[in-house]
Order: C-alpha cells, then structure tokens, then sequence
C-alpha cells in the first residue's frame, strides 16, 4: 500500500489526528534539516492551519479525500502567496509572490499540508543541487553524496521521510535524476499535462511540474490531481487519469529499449536495467531492441534551445519590481547590470550568455533555428520508436548521485554536468512522459534508477508498468531519516 | 570561434557584467559550450521546420474586465516605490 | 540639384478592447498608476499569457478595412530588450507571420500607399522622468496594439498627412480604436530619407518618434527633409538614427544612447500557441465591417450628386455618415438632407469633437420626415428651415411645429391680398425695381413671406409680384 492511502487511512480512523502526524514532520525537519538542507523555508504556520482544518473535519464526521491531510513540500520554483518563493536565487531573496501556482491552488482544494518550499539548484540549471545559493541538499543514503538536480531538495525530503510526497519541476530530468539518485520515484508528465502556471519558468517549451514520491501508487494519486486544463496556461491540456490502470495486468505489454540509451551508462547502471527487463519478461512483456540514433543529437539541441529560452526568460530580474536590487550603482543601466551579476550565480550566468549567443544575430540560423528543426526529428524518431514498442526502458541517469562537490572541482569540465543529463533530455526535447523509479544500488549503496518512457498523454501504461516492477521487485530502500509511519 | 569581444557583446546584451579578470576563462568555457553546440552540425536533418511542440492552436481568453489588483500588493515587493510608482533612482 | 522626399510610417494603435491583450484587466484611460494591473502584465515570475479574442478579430478587422491578406496561420513571437517600461524584459509581438500582408491605403491623388503588414504586439508601461529618478506606472502596459507598417512610398508631406487622417478615420469608422493622438491611442513614427530628383534608390533614412499631432508630423518632416538636403548639400551624409522630435524647438535630435543594443533575438513565443484564421472566420468578420468612409463617399457622389466637398464632410465621421443614411431613407432627393445637416446643423456643432459626438436632439427619422414633407410640396422651403430649427432647440418632431394650415399653402386670393400689402409698405424698393433693379424685388418678397410667415411659395409670390406691379 502506498503511503498516501496508508495516512489517509490512518486519519480516517483516528489512528493520528493530523496536527500530531504534521507535528511530528515539523520536528523531523528541524532536528534534519541542518544536515540534509532540504528544506529553504519551513511554513510550520501554515501547515498547523492547514492540519487544524483536516481534523475540524474529521472531528465533525466529514469525510476527507486521499490527498486530505497528507503533509507534502513544493520545490521553491512554485509559487506560494505570501510564502518566500526564491528558486535558490539571491536574485529573489524576499519574494513573496501575490498569487499562487495553478498546481498549489489544485492541491489546496484537495485540503493538503504544506509543510515548507524545499531547495533546488538555482532557477532549476544545475544536475546537483549545489549551485543553490542556499547550499546543495544532501542525499539522505549518504551524507557525501549529493541529492541530485535540480529538484534536488524534494527528493532529500522525501527520501529522508520530512515530507510524504513533494512537487518539483522536470526541464531536462530535474525530477527524475534526484528521484533516481535518492531512490525513490519521480515523475515527469507529457509537456502540456500539467499547468504551468505560477512555475517560475527555466526553459517554458520543456518546463514540466510533476510528483516525487515514495512509490508508484503516490505518485499516480499526485498526479491524478494536479494534471488538469488550466485556462491560464495556453500550452496545458491535462491528460488521462492513471490510478485505475495501475493494478493492469502487463502480459503482452511490449518494452522497447534503444541500443544507444545503453551506451555510454556506467556498466552496474546498464546491467541493472537489463536485469530489470529480465524480470519484466518473467511478468509477461516482451523487450524489443531498436535503434535511436537521433539521441545522440539530443543533449546539445536541448541546451541549445533550453538556454535560449531561460535567457529571454530571465530577462526580468532587474531590481526594478521584486527581489534583490545592488545596493550601489549609478543609472538605471549600471543598476540592472549589477543587480544581475551580483544576484545571479556563475551557472545561470553562464547559461543566459549562452542563450543569448544562439539567439543572437549572425548566430540564430546556426544554432536556434537548426536546434527547433533537430527536435522536430527527434520528436519524428520517438513517435517511429513507439510502432513497435508501448513503452521504452532506459537508465536515468548514466552515474549514480556524484559526489559532494565533484561537479565543481577545480579540475572539472562545466560540460560534464551537462553530459550527465543524457538520458533524461531526449524526454523533455521530444515532450513525452518517463517515470523513474529505482531499480538497484551500486557497490556503495547508492540507488540506481530506471525510467519508463511513455507516449504522449500515457502516463497510465508507464505508471502501470512500474507499478507492477515495483510491487514484484520492491528496489525500494528505506533509511534512517525523518517519520516513520 | 568565441572571442573575448564577442564576450562582451553578448553581456552587454544580457545585462550583465563581467569582470575583466574574469573575462578570458569565461571565454574559454563559452569556447567549450560552443563546441559542444556545434555538434548539432553533424546531424542532418530531412524533416522540414518544426513547428512547436504541441499542436495546440487558438487558445484565447474572452475580452470579460476582472478585478485588477490592489495597488499595495502590485507594490508590495517591489525594492523602492513612491506614490504608487515603482521606483529607480538616478544613483544610489 | 532638386532633392525628393521618401517616407514611410510605422503606427501604433491602441486597441479599444475592454481588456489588454494578455489579461483580464480593464485597459481604460487613465486610472490612479498600478491600479490597473495583476501579476500577469507586471510579468511575475511564473505568469503566463493568454491572448484575448478580440484582439485578433480587431486585427483582422484593420487589415479588411486596409485591403490586406489575412494570413491562415500566425503565431506570436518575443522581442527581446531590456528597458524598465517592459516587465518581461521581451515584448510579445510578430516577427515573421503577422496577421495581416499586403493591403493598401489609396491617396486623394492617386497614388496608393501600401502597407507592408499589421500585426499585434503589447504595449509598454509609463515611464515618468524626475530629476533623474525614474517612476514606473504599468497600467499601461499590456494594452494590445497593433503596428501599421508601410512601404516607403510617401513623396511628399500633404501625402502623409492625408494617410494619418485617413487611417484614423478607416479606425475609428470600424470602431478598432478611437485613434487620439493627443492621448497616445495613435502613435506615428515617420521613417525619411531623402534622395535626388529622378533617382531611384534610397537614400539613408532616420526614424523620427515621439509626434503628437498631424500639425507636428507635417513640421517634423519639413525640418528633417532640410536638415538632410542641407547636410548632404554641405558634403555630409546622412547617419542612420532615431530622432525624436520637439515641439517647442521645432527640430529633431538624436535619441537612442549607444547602451542600446538592436539585437531583438526574436524566437517563437513558446508559452502561446499557434494562431488559425479559417477563410469562413475571415468572411464572418468581414460581414460584420461597416461601409467604409471610400465606400460612402463614392455612393453620395456617384448615387445621389452630392457634390465631393459636401460627401467628404459627410462621411469624415461614421456618426454622421450613419445619420445621414437613415435620413434619406425613401428620399427622392438626399441633397436634401445634407444640405440641411451641413448647413443648419453643423452650424451648431462648433469643434470636430462636436461633429464627431453629433450630439444632436434631432434624429434622423425626424429630419427624414421633414425631407420627406418637403419633397411632397406641402411645406415650403423657408416654413422647412424654420421648423429645423425649433425641431433642433427642442428635440420634437416636425409636426409640432407645422400645422395643416401651414402646409395647405396660400390661396390666390390670400396671396394677392398680401402682395399688394407689400407693394404698398415699399414704394422705394418697389420703384427700384420698376427702375431696373431686379433685387429689389427680394424685399417686398420678404415682406410677404413675413406676412404669410413662411407659409407661401417664393416663386408663386415673385410671379404675383410682377404681375402686380407689371
């Protein structure tokens, strides 16, 4: 059973009122949260509010819905009304937006607790969570480990117990690398499946809000309520609902896996995944091996057009209407020049120059303009893939969670966190859903994730096949941390 | 090839500034990321322009008037206002 | 050598919908700054765009009215800048698929000035300068526009005043904007260049901005066509810049700083969606246009003989154009009513804000119904006039002022009887005209009109008159 319906049921019958169960998740964060820096803000205001109303509820017979009570963090790119929404930025230090992200309102009217805004890497550009101006998040199977990026703080929490379920946003695998490296589940919608709106946005044709949970049947529920049209949003259309596909037998289901998904992968990452589409053959499926070569194309006509579109997205960030402002300068020009330089860490930096570049004149027709057209091919391969599979399994990631550190080393290359996000881009580029779940541990104990990559607007067959994964091989590993039920 | 000049073009463009200290290992990681950029050349494409990456077309809003909000909370984040205008000083 | 002119115009027009282009916020003039805004048009982080409908259909509606092809698919793209009037930091316009291509605007003289494209875009907040301070005020922003941009096909200064007024007009008649220049709902900047008689290339063109009135326009590209022919004549070139111009000095000055770079980056706008004008959609829209001003104009010429001065004071205002045609409704002679509305009412409409409200407690029924007694001779033309005018002071219709008597006319008996009261009132005027003075038979005419109070036939009077007096 999964946790969502375990505390519902506990709620239900009284088992833990819902003050005690968000009590008990408050004073876990605090007595952790020095350690795993998960958490930028805990709202243990607003959560007691939040609880207090549940057990009103409860307390006058009412009945409650699943989500109803369950205590759950949102990564701190999603926008909360009047609570500090900073996206790891010192650019937006003090911001407290005047109105609250479509996904936050959806959940609201479930009647959830939110416990606080977890961390992340700053404006979602990072694979590590250590370009957070607060601080990376640790990962809660090793503290020399990190939790991954960008929605590197959620996956802490919820791998480490201190909340049951979060949001993070996924632009090129931000929530299923940190899923995969804390060993747990993370899911990324089909583009357009979930509003967008109130998601302070990285890169707006990749940008997708999805859930990071325990296990499979939380992660359905989560998305089950947040993947609805919302009419603000132009690009949203919501999607099929998934729960009741979940407990769907898979015989005859066919699982395709592209040779060129396996190259390149650490050799245990690689022999993990194969095992895994061992064991769903004893379940019935069929493996089809195929070939996508577009994938290698993938990786930099992501970047290419990501940060094209997060450079014109952060254009805002001048002083002028939120957040930081340089304390010194002369004329408005040399006010926004220092505003950005000094509120804007080295990536986003780095990543805005770059987009700015492929935009700019002279260098658009060879960059923008062939990165659009190269998606449109790789959107064409995956819909060719699908003919003759239903679903395609690949690693998560190429590595396990890095090391505390490693990505900025003296000695390392900036592209090597780019590279490392190869198997979870070609989703995003192409806009499909993939949900990563784990499936093994390396020598030192650190998980290893696989995803489950779907058509469009099929997040139900991908949700069942891992769901049926999960409950036959249980990779799943509990630690130390945080609540334990 | 990416030069320091090209460097400084693209920062004034960006709003931002760079250090002239800084200004030769930012261009040698620029140098990096565009190489890696340049791999796209050696995909062909046969397809032909890619329109966007959903098929969404005509979504529009009814011309309805709603409430505009308070002026306090339009305000209410900005770093310096007066009488109910953002403001940006000459210097500071 | 004898130097030409060529110009171009870019105008910007404000949209008269209820709401901007993006949100729901009301786009009225005016209001306390930042009372008319939300998080989407000061562009908070995590807001989104949702194009308003009304929009696009006043878009297409400009370009029908313009003769310009209404594409099948646009989209919207981002203009990149930064500047503090723009929250985003990026303009949402169309760069390559506007709604609207190829239409034209014909001159009075012929020539036809083409415009290149319309496409809609957002307008930018307010910004108020104050001894180096800077106060931004949004509620400006977001208000939808559309840009008007033509070929360089301007030869002379009459010529782009008469585009300006028409291109009002053409606005205002299909009701897309009230085109106010003064209040910024119309805003023209005028690309010029100047060339040597008889060549055909262009030469380097400036933009010239910030004219707030035809009268300014029209000086502004005077001083500018010297300024050039001057330099060029004194061994300089012209540098290509953007100029604004100022209305104390009376000349045009360099505008732009060199911090602003022109490299808009302009890439596909990737939080809204494609834009698809069905040819039905097109045809609906184009049902629901009003006649336009041309349109009008050559029907009262061609149709019913008005002469061209009088049909273009009819048709400068939609509102008098539409009086108009609801008072000749079934008339015989339309002239008629226009003479009537040109003379006695618009001499009570002082300024063209007056004739533009045609605030006027007559309606049309009611003057097409005095037309129509006229027409039918039961009331005489000095009786008409007069009754206009106490129809005009009290809102009533005509037969509160003209009663069957009135109209009846004067019987031979009546008519001499009053005759040979007047010969005998002016002996003067009447040995005048014995004498040969023709006019000075208008006096005794006058009397009797003044006697029978309008009532009798000025021609039947005269022929009495000088069957009297012989």
């Amino acid at each position: 059973m999964g946790q969502i319906k375990r505390i519902h049921d506990m709620l239900v019958s009284g088992e833990i009122t819902c003050t005690e169960l968000t009590k008990r998740f408050l004073e876990e964060i605090e007595n952790s949260n020095k350690e795993l820096n998960a958490y930028i803000t805990v709202t243990p205001e607003t959560a007691l509010a939040q609880a207090a109303a549940v057990d009103e509820k409860l307390a006058r017979g009412e009945e409650i819905g699943m989500l109803e009570g369950v205590p759950m963090t949102l990564k701190d790119n999603i926008s909360t009304k009047g609570i500090p929404t900073t996206c790891a930025s010192k650019i937006l230090t003090g911001y407290k937006p005047i109105y609250d992200a479509t996904v936050y309102e959806l959940l609201l009217k479930e009647g959830v607790v939110m416990l606080g805004k977890t961390n992340m890497d700053e404006f979602a550009m990072g694979s590590s969570c250590e370009t957070s101006y607060y601080g990376g998040s640790k990962n809660p199977h090793s503290l020399d480990h990190v939790a991954g990026g960008s929605s590197g703080g959620v996956a802490s929490a919820v791998g480490a117990n201190l909340a049951v379920y979060g949001l993070g946003s996924d632009t090129g695998g931000s929530i299923r690398q940190p899923a995969s490296f804390c060993g747990i589940v993370g899911l990324k919608p089909t583009y357009g499946a979930v509003s967008r709106y109130g998601l302070i946005a990285y890169a707006s044709s990749f940008d997708q809000i999805g859930p990071i949970t325990h296990d499979v049947e939380d992660a359905a529920i989560v998305f089950d309520a947040i993947a609805k049209y919302d009419d603000r949003d132009s690009t949203s259309q919501g999607s099929e609902p998934t729960l009741n596909g979940l407990y769907d037998d898979i015989a005859g289901k066919r699982i395709g896996i592209a040779n060129q998904y396996l190259d390149g992968v650490r050799e245990d990452v690689k022999q993990a995944v194969l095992d895994a589409a061992k064991a769903y053959e004893s379940m019935g499926a069929e493996i089809v091996y195929f070939e996508l070569p577009e994938l290698d194309f993938a990786l930099p006509c992501y970047y290419i057009l990501a940060m094209a579109e997060a450079s014109s997205n952060l254009g805002r960030y001048d002083g002028i209407r939120y957040g930081y402002k340089a304390e010194h300068y002369n004329g408005t020009h040399d006010m926004i020049c220092r505003t950005r330089s000094e509120g804007f860490g080295k990536e986003v930096q780095r990543r805005i120059l770059m987009g700015t570049y492929v935009l700019s004149a002279g260098y658009y027709d060879a960059y923008y303009k062939k990165a659009v057209n190269l998606r449109g091919a790789i959107v064409e391969a995956f819909d060719r893939a699908f003919g003759c599979c239903d679903v395609i399994l690949a690693p998560t990631a190429p590595v396990t969670a890095f090391k505390s550190g490693y990505l900025f080393g003296e000695e390392t290359d900036p592209l090597e966190q780019y590279l490392s996000d190869i198997c979870t881009v070609p989703v995003n580029t192409a806009g499909l859903p993939a949900v990563s779940i784990p499936c093994g541990e390396d020598s030192e104990g650190l998980p290893i994730g696989m995803q489950l990559i779907g058509k469009k607007f099929d997040e139900k067959t991908i949700l069942n096949l891992a769901y049926k994964y999960e409950q036959s091989e249980s990779k799943f590993k509990e630690t130390k941390w945080g609540v334990k039920l | 090839m990416v030069t320091r000049e090209d460097i400084e073009n693209i920062a004034l463009l960006s709003k931002l500034f760079v250090d002239e200290k800084d200004l030769d290992s930012l261009t040698e990681e620029m140098q990096k990321i565009v190489a890696f950029a340049d791999t796209i050349n050696n995909a062909e494409v046969t397809t032909g322009e890619f329109d966007n990456i959903n098929n969404l077309s005509n979504a529009f809003r009814k011309d309805e008037v709603r409430p505009s909000l308070p002026v306090e909370e339009i305000l209410s984040n900005a770093p310096e206002q007066a009488e109910d205008h953002f403001l940006v000083r000459k210097r500071a | 050598m004898r130097y030409e002119l060529v110009a171009g115009f870019e105008t910007h027009v404000e949209l008269q919908t209820a709401t901007k282009i993006f949100c729901s916020c009301t786009t009225a003039f005016g209001g306390d700054p930042n009372t008319h805004c939300c998080p989407v048009c000061i562009g908070l982080p995590g807001t989104l765009p949702k194009l308003n409908e009304k929009v696009v259909e006043y878009a297409i509606m400009a370009g029908l009215a313009t003769n310009c092809e209404i594409a099948e698919i646009a989209k919207m793209d981002r203009k990149n800048y930064c500047y503090p009037d723009l929250p985003k930091a990026y303009q949402i316009s169309q760069y390559d698929k506007p709604l609207c291509e190829h239409g034209y605007i014909q001159l009075s003289n012929g020539r036809r000035i083409r415009i290149l494209r319309i496409h809609i875009e957002e307008d930018a907040g307010k910004l108020i300068h104050n001894h180096g301070d800077t106060y931004v005020d949004y509620n400006r922003g977001g208000v939808p526009l559309i840009e008007i941009v033509t070929e360089p096909d301007f030869r002379s200064i009459d010529e782009a005043k008469e585009y300006v007024e028409r291109l009002q007009q053409i606005m205002r008649y299909i009701g897309v904007s009230d085109c106010r220049m003064q209040e910024g709902s119309m805003r023209c900047d005028v690309n010029i260049s100047v060339r040597p008689e008889g060549s055909d290339k262009l030469g380097t063109r400036t933009e010239i901005k910030n004219m707030n009135s035809i009268t300014n326009i029209a000086k502004a590209m005077e001083y500018e066509f010297d300024r050039q022919v001057e330099l060029i004549r004194s061994g300089g070139a012209v540098v290509q810049e953007t100029l604004r111009y100022d209305d104390v000095t009376g000349t045009t000055s360099s505008m732009r700083s060199k911090e602003d770079a022109h490299d808009y980056r302009y890439f596909r706008e990737p939080d809204l969606v494609t834009i698809n004008v069905p040819r039905d959609r097109v045809e609906e829209i184009k049902s629901k246009l009003p006649e336009l001003p041309e349109q009008k104009f050559a029907r009262y010429t061609s149709e019913y003989e008005i002469p061209e001065k009088d049909a273009a004071l009819l048709t400068k205002y939609r509102s008098i154009a539409e009086y108009f045609d609801k008072a000749i409704e079934g008339l015989k002679s339309p002239k008629t009513a226009s003479n009537f509305i040109i003379g006695q009412i618009f001499r009570r409409l002082e300024t063209e804000a007056d004739k533009e409200a045609f605030d006027v407690k007559t309606s049309a029924v009611q003057l097409n119904e005095l037309c129509k007694l006229l027409e039918s001779g039961k009331l005489k033309n000095n009786l008409a006039k007069t009754a206009l005018e106490k129809m005009l002071d009290s809102g009533d219709p005509v037969t509160k002022f003209v009663s069957e008597s009135d109209m009846a006319g004067l019987d031979d008996a009546t008519l001499t009887e009053y005759c040979q009261n007047a010969i005998a009132a002016m002996s003067a005027a009447v040995a005048d005209y014995k004498s040969g003075k023709e006019k000075a038979l208008m006096a005794v005419l006058g009397n009797v009109m003044k006697q029978s109070r309008g009532r009798a036939d000025a021609a039947a009077v005269t022929a009495k008159l000088k069957e009297l007096i012989g």
